[in-house]
C-alpha cells in the first residue's frame, strides 16, 4: 500500500506541474502592437480594427493580403496575412490577428474576424432599421 | 396572450418541479406510497406543463408572431418548416427547454423501470436538476426582484423598452424576423441538438444513482441499473459528437471534424468521464472493488456537463469560441447550478466516504481490475487536461492578465500519450478480462499482436515516411490495439457474440486512433511551383521584402477559367464554371471544378458553393461563407472550397452599388486589372462559355460551319463563331458571326478572317443622354462619325482556332475594358484516413448498442432473480443471492463469466 501511495503522489505532482507548465506556455495574452514587439513567440494575439483609410491589397505574387490595423491602444501597424482576404473582412468590427511583430510589420499566421452579427449582440437587433 | 399562457405554464412547471422534488424527498426519507404517488403526479404535471409551453412556442414560431423576442430573433417568414421546427431549439432558451423535455422523458423511464430501492432517491436528484433547468427559462416572477431566468416568451418590447421604436409605439410588431443563422440552415440541425440533449439528460442518471446509493448506503447494486443508462448517455454523446464533427467537416468551413472548440469539448469531456465511470462500474460489478471510483466518476460526468454548460452559456468564452452563446443574464444562475450539483455530489461523498467498502487486499498489477482501473484513471486525466484547456479564460488568469485559448497543439500533445496508454491497456485488459493469466501466459498471448503491430508500423514508417518518433510509438500502440482487440473479438464472435459489445468498442477506438493519425498528414494540394515555394519556406530560405523570414506556406492555388493546372502532382484541375444557382439559399453560387487523376485516368467534378449570409448580416454589409465539397475515399479525402472568386467580387460590388456608401471594399486582385485600355483586345474563349468584358457579357455559343457553296474559291474549310454580346445593364443584345476561312493559294495555306463591324448594344452614345459614368466611352467613337449617330461601333476579328482546347481567339475593337478574368482561389486539401475515423466511430456506436442491450437484459434478469430469489433458486443457472449478499456473490458471478473463453 505504502509504496503505491508514494508513487501516486509523486506521479500526481509531476503530472500536474508538467500540465500546468505546458498550459501556461500554450496560452498567451491579448496584447497591443507595442507589447507584441517586446514579447517573444510566434502566436501573439492582437485585437484591433481595420484602418480603412489605408490601402488593403492582396498580392497574387506573394499570395499575401496586406492591410493596416489599429489596435486597442491606438497604434497602427501594417499586417500581412498569408491567405486571401476573408470574405467578411470589410464588415468586421473586430479583428484578432495571431502571429508576431517583425520590425514594423505584424506577420500573422491566423486571423479571426468578428462580425457585427446580431447573434452576438442581443441588445441590438437592428430594430431601428425596421419599419 | 399566448405569451402569458406560455409563461404561466413554465412557471407552473417550475413550481411543480420544486414540489415533486420535495415529495420525492419525503418519500425517500420517510417512505410512504402516498408521498411517492403525489410526487409522480407532480412530475407528470411538470412534464405536461413543459410540453404545453413548448407547443405554444412552436405555435408562435409557426405563426410568425414577431412581437416575441425569441420568434423575432431566430426565425423569419421565409423559413422552411423544418427550420421553423429547428428554430425551437436554435436559441439558448429553447435549447434549455429541449434539455428539460429530454430529462422529463428519461425521468418517466426511471419511474417505470427503476427498482424500488433506488427509485425515490434517484428521482430527488433528477427533480433537483429539473428545478435548476426550469428556473432558467421559467420567467417566474419574484416580487421585488424581477423575473427568474430568461423566458422564451419575452416580448421584444419588454426586452428593449428603451428602443425608440417602442417608445413611439408600444404595440409595434416587426413585420419580419431576423431569421435563422445561415450556418444553422442545414439538415443536420434537425438531428444534432436533440441527440446531444438526450445524452446530457441521460448523464443525469448515473449521477442520481450514485448520490442515491450514498444516501441510502446501498453502495453496490446501483451500478447494475446505472450501467445501461451511462452506456446510453455515452452512445448519445458519441453520436452527437459524430454528427457535429461531420457537419463541421462537410458543410461548414471549419476545415476538419475537430477543432478543440470549447463547445465540442463540452460534450467530449462528459463522454470521457462517462467512459471512466463505465469502466469503474464494470470493475465493481466483477470484483466488488472501486466503489469510490464508480461514484466519483458518475458525479464528475454530470458535473462536467453542467460545468461545460456554464462555460458555453455564461458568455465567459465569448471571445474564444466560434459558437458560444451570449450571456442572457444567466451567469449567476449557471454558476449556482454548477456549484450546487458539485457540492451536493462531493459533499455526500465526503460525508459517507469512510463507510464506503474497501477492497480487502490489493489487486496485483497483472489483474484485470488493476489494468482496467489504470485505464479509467488515464481517461480521467485526459478529461482533466481538456477541461484545463477549455477553462483558459478562467484558469489562464493565473499566468497572464488577458488569456487567449490554448494553442490546439496543447490538446494534441497531451491526448496523444494518453491515447498510447489507453490503446495498450485495452489489449492487456481484454486478455486478462476473459481469462486468468500470469506474466508468462500473458506475454505469450501478446506475442501475436506485438508482432503484427511491429510489422505494420515498420512498413508504415518506411512507406509513408513517418519521421516523428512519437508518431511511430502512437502508430504502434494503435495497430497493437487493433490487432489485440481484433483477435479477442474474433474469438468472441465464435463463442459469445452477445457479449462482444465491449470488445467491439475497443476495436472501434483503436481504429479511431489510427484515423486520428491521418490528420498529421493533411497537406494542401497545390501546384508544383507553389509546392517548391512551400518547401523553400519550410527550409527557411524565403525572405520577404523587408528581409524577414517567411514561415507561412501558401495553401491555395489560383485557377483561371478553363486553364488546367496540375496540383498535388496528380490531379489536373480545371475551373469549368461558376454560376449563381440559388439551389439552397438566395444568392448561392455553385462552382464546377474538374479533377482529372493523371495516374488512373479517372476524373470527377467537385461542386463547392459559396453563399452570402443574408440573414446574418445587414444589407450593404453582407458576410459570405463557403460550403466545401468533399470527395470521400477509402484512404484519403479531398476537401476543397473556393476561398475567393471573381464572381464573389462582382457580387459584392453589385451589392455595394445597390447600398452605396456603407463600406469600403477591397479588390482582391486589384493590381492585376489593366488600367489603360488598349483599342484592341485579344481574348480567348471556349465554346459554350461566357466572358465579361467591360459592360458587356460575351457568349461563344457554337461554331457554324459554312456551306461549301458560300465559301469563296480556293477555300478548304470555313467556320463562323456564333457570338452573343449582351450589354449587362440594359440587356440589349446583338448576335455577331465573324468567320474564319482557311484557304490556299500557290504560296500555301492562309486564313481569310476579316474583321466584322457591328453596332454596340446598350444605351446610345448621344452626349445629352449619356449618364455621368459613361462619358469616357466617347473616346471610342470614331472621330469622323457624325455627332448624332446614336450607336457605337465595335469590331471583331476571328483570329485563330484552337481545336485541341475547343477555344477561339478573337480581336475585339471598340469594346471598352479588358476581358474580366474569371478566376477562383481554390483551397484544396488532401486529408488521409478520414473514412477510418468514421469507421472507428461507427464501430464504437455499434459496440455501445450491443453493450446496452446486453446490460439491460442482464439487469432485468438480475431484478427478476432478486424478486424470486428468496423462494426458489432452481431456475437460476448461477446462484443469485439477495441484494444484501451481492458483494460476495460477485466473486462467484465473475468466475462463472470467465468461462466464456
Amino acid at each position: 500500500m505504502r509504496p503505491r501511495i508514494i508513487f501516486g503522489i509523486i506521479g500526481i505532482i509531476i503530472f500536474t506541474s508538467l500540465v500546468m507548465y505546458n498550459f501556461s506556455q500554450s496560452i498567451s495574452a491579448y496584447v497591443d502592437f507595442e507589447q507584441a514587439a517586446e514579447v517573444s513567440g510566434d502566436r501573439i494575439h492582437v485585437i484591433g480594427t481595420w484602418d480603412s483609410t489605408r490601402p488593403a491589397t492582396f498580392s497574387s505574387d506573394t499570395m499575401t493580403f496586406t492591410f493596416y490595423m489599429t489596435d486597442e491602444s491606438g497604434n497602427t501597424r501594417r499586417v500581412t496575412y498569408p491567405r486571401p482576404k476573408p470574405n467578411n473582412f470589410e464588415q468586421a468590427d473586430q479583428i484578432v490577428v495571431i502571429g508576431e511583430m517583425r520590425g514594423n510589420t505584424f506577420v500573422s499566421s491566423d486571423m479571426l474576424v468578428k462580425c457585427p452579427s446580431k447573434y452576438n449582440d442581443a441588445n441590438n437587433p437592428e430594430l431601428s432599421e425596421l419599419q | 396572450m399566448i405569451g402569458i399562457l406560455g409563461q404561466a405554464a413554465l412557471s407552473l412547471a417550475f413550481v411543480s418541479a420544486i414540489l415533486a422534488t420535495w415529495f420525492y424527498y419525503r418519500a425517500a426519507q420517510y417512505g410512504g406510497e402516498k408521498n411517492e404517488s403525489i410526487a409522480n403526479a407532480l412530475f407528470f404535471l411538470k412534464g405536461a406543463f413543459t410540453f404545453f409551453a413548448s407547443g405554444l412556442l412552436v405555435y408562435l414560431i409557426f405563426t410568425h408572431q414577431f412581437q416575441y423576442y425569441y420568434v423575432y430573433n431566430y426565425t423569419s417568414s421565409d423559413l422552411q418548416n423544418v427550420y421553423l421546427w429547428a428554430a425551437f431549439y436554435s436559441g439558448q432558451e429553447g435549447s434549455l427547454l429541449l434539455w428539460i423535455l429530454s430529462s422529463f422523458l428519461v425521468g418517466l423511464a426511471l419511474i417505470r423501470w427503476t427498482s424500488p430501492t433506488y427509485r425515490t432517491p434517484v428521482m430527488v436528484f433528477m427533480g433537483l436538476t429539473q428545478v435548476f433547468l426550469l428556473s432558467m427559462v421559467s420567467g417566474f416572477p419574484i416580487p421585488g426582484w424581477g423575473d427568474l431566468g430568461a423566458s422564451p416568451f419575452r416580448t421584444l418590447a419588454s426586452e428593449m423598452p428603451d428602443s425608440p421604436v417602442f417608445q413611439a409605439n408600444p404595440d409595434f410588431v416587426p413585420s419580419e424576423g431576423s431569421g435563422l443563422n445561415d450556418l444553422l440552415r442545414s439538415p443536420w440541425i434537425i438531428i444534432h441538438p436533440p441527440v446531444i440533449f438526450l445524452g446530457f439528460a441521460m448523464m443525469t442518471v448515473p449521477y442520481s444513482f450514485a448520490l442515491a446509493s450514498l444516501w441510502k448506503r446501498k453502495y453496490h447494486e446501483w451500478i447494475h441499473a446505472a450501467l445501461p443508462w451511462t452506456l446510453g448517455a455515452n452512445l448519445c454523446l458519441l453520436t452527437a459528437i459524430f454528427l457535429g464533427g461531420y457537419w463541421a467537416y462537410v458543410t461548414l468551413s471549419f476545415g476538419g471534424y475537430w477543432a478543440w472548440d470549447p463547445v465540442e469539448n463540452a460534450s467530449l469531456v462528459p463522454w470521457i468521464f462517462g467512459m471512466a465511470g463505465i469502466h469503474a462500474m464494470l470493475i465493481q460489478k466483477k470484483h466488488a472493488s472501486s466503489h469510490k471510483a464508480s461514484i466519483i466518476f458518475a458525479i464528475l460526468a454530470y458535473v462536467a456537463v453542467v460545468y461545460q454548460t456554464f462555460l458555453t452559456r455564461s458568455g465567459i468564452l465569448g471571445d474564444s469560441s466560434v459558437h458560444s452563446f451570449v450571456d442572457l443574464g444567466l451567469y449567476n444562475h449557471l454558476l449556482l447550478f454548477m456549484l450546487v450539483t458539485a457540492l451536493i455530489g462531493f459533499g455526500l461523498l465526503i460525508y459517507r466516504y469512510r463507510e464506503l467498502p474497501e477492497p480487502k487486499k490489493e489487486s496485483p498489477v497483472l489483474s484485470r481490475e488493476f489494468m482496467m482501473f489504470s485505464g479509467a484513471m488515464v481517461l480521467f486525466l485526459a478529461g482533466l487536461v481538456i477541461i484545463l484547456g477549455t477553462s483558459s479564460p478562467v484558469i489562464g488568469r493565473l499566468f497572464v492578465a488577458n488569456p487567449t485559448p490554448p494553442d490546439p497543439q496543447f490538446y494534441n500533445d497531451w491526448t496523444l500519450p494518453f491515447g498510447v496508454l489507453i490503446g495498450i491497456l485495452t489489449v492487456v485488459t481484454q486478455y486478462l478480462w476473459w481469462k486468468r493469466h500470469n506474466a508468462e501466459s500473458l506475454a505469450s498471448v501478446l506475442i501475436a499482436p506485438t508482432l503484427i503491430a511491429s510489422v505494420i508500423t515498420l512498413a508504415a514508417v518506411i512507406w509513408v515516411d513517418i519521421r516523428n518518433i512519437v508518431w511511430m510509438i502512437y502508430l504502434f500502440a494503435a495497430v497493437f490495439a487493433v490487432a489485440g482487440n481484433g483477435l479477442v473479438m474474433y474469438q468472441m464472435l465464435r463463442n459469445n457474440p452477445r457479449r462482444m459489445g465491449g470488445t467491439l468498442t475497443h476495436v472501434g477506438f483503436a481504429i479511431l486512433m489510427i484515423g486520428f493519425l491521418g490528420s498529421g498528414f493533411d497537406r494542401p494540394m497545390v501546384d508544383t511551383r507553389t509546392r517548391d515555394y512551400n518547401q523553400a519556406v519550410m527550409a527557411g530560405q524565403v525572405v520577404d521584402d523587408d528581409g524577414f523570414r517567411v514561415n507561412q506556406p501558401v495553401e491555395f492555388v489560383e485557377l483561371e477559367k478553363n486553364e488546367p493546372k496540375l496540383i498535388d502532382g496528380r490531379y489536373m484541375v480545371t475551373f469549368l464554371d461558376a454560376d449563381i444557382t440559388e439551389r439552397n439559399r438566395p444568392g448561392e453560387q455553385e462552382y464546377e471544378i474538374l479533377f482529372e487523376d493523371v495516374e488512373s485516368g479517372r476524373s470527377f467534378v467537385m461542386r463547392p458553393t459559396v453563399y452570402p449570409m443574408l440573414s446574418n448580416s445587414s444589407p450593404g454589409a453582407v458576410e459570405w461563407t463557403v460550403d466545401p465539397a468533399v470527395r470521400t475515399g477509402w484512404l484519403a479525402d479531398i476537401f476543397m472550397y473556393v476561398a475567393g472568386s471573381s464572381l464573389v467580387d462582382r457580387e459584392i460590388e453589385r451589392m455595394n452599388r445597390e447600398n452605396p456608401g456603407q463600406f469600403q471594399t477591397v479588390d482582391q486582385l486589384g493590381p492585376q486589372m489593366a488600367e489603360n485600355d488598349p483599342d484592341e483586345t485579344v481574348v480567348r474563349i471556349r465554346r459554350g462559355s461566357t466572358m465579361q468584358i467591360g459592360d458587356y457579357t460575351m457568349q461563344f455559343r457554337n461554331f457554324i460551319y459554312i456551306d461549301e457553296e458560300e465559301l469563296p474559291e480556293n477555300s478548304i474549310i470555313g467556320v463562323r463563331a456564333d457570338l452573343l454580346l449582351v450589354h449587362r445593364e440594359t440587356g440589349d443584345t446583338i448576335e455577331i458571326r465573324p468567320s474564319y476561312i482557311l484557304a490556299s493559294n500557290e504560296d500555301g495555306q492562309y486564313a481569310f478572317n476579316p474583321p466584322v463591324s457591328f453596332e454596340l448594344p446598350g444605351p446610345g452614345a448621344d452626349p445629352d443622354s449619356v449618364s455621368g459614368e459613361q462619358p469616357d466611352r466617347q473616346m471610342y467613337r470614331q472621330s469622323d462619325a457624325p455627332a448624332d449617330t446614336p450607336a457605337l461601333e465595335g469590331s471583331v476579328r476571328f483570329r485563330e482556332v484552337h481545336p485541341d482546347s475547343d477555344e477561339i481567339e478573337l480581336v475585339l475593337g471598340g469594346v471598352e475594358g479588358q476581358p474580366e478574368r474569371d478566376w477562383i482561389l481554390l483551397s484544396a486539401e488532401h486529408k488521409p484516413l478520414i473514412s477510418v475515423v468514421w469507421l472507428g466511430t461507427f464501430l464504437l456506436m455499434f459496440g455501445f448498442s450491443v453493450s446496452i442491450i446486453y446490460r439491460w437484459a442482464d439487469q432485468k434478469k438480475r431484478e427478476f432473480l432478486d424478486r424470486n430469489g428468496h423462494q426458489s433458486k432452481v431456475t437460476a443457472k448461477v446462484e443469485r443471492p439477495s441484494s444484501a449478499e451481492a458483494v460476495q456473490s460477485e466473486a462467484i458471478d465473475s468466475q462463472s463469466e470467465t468461462i466464456d473463453n
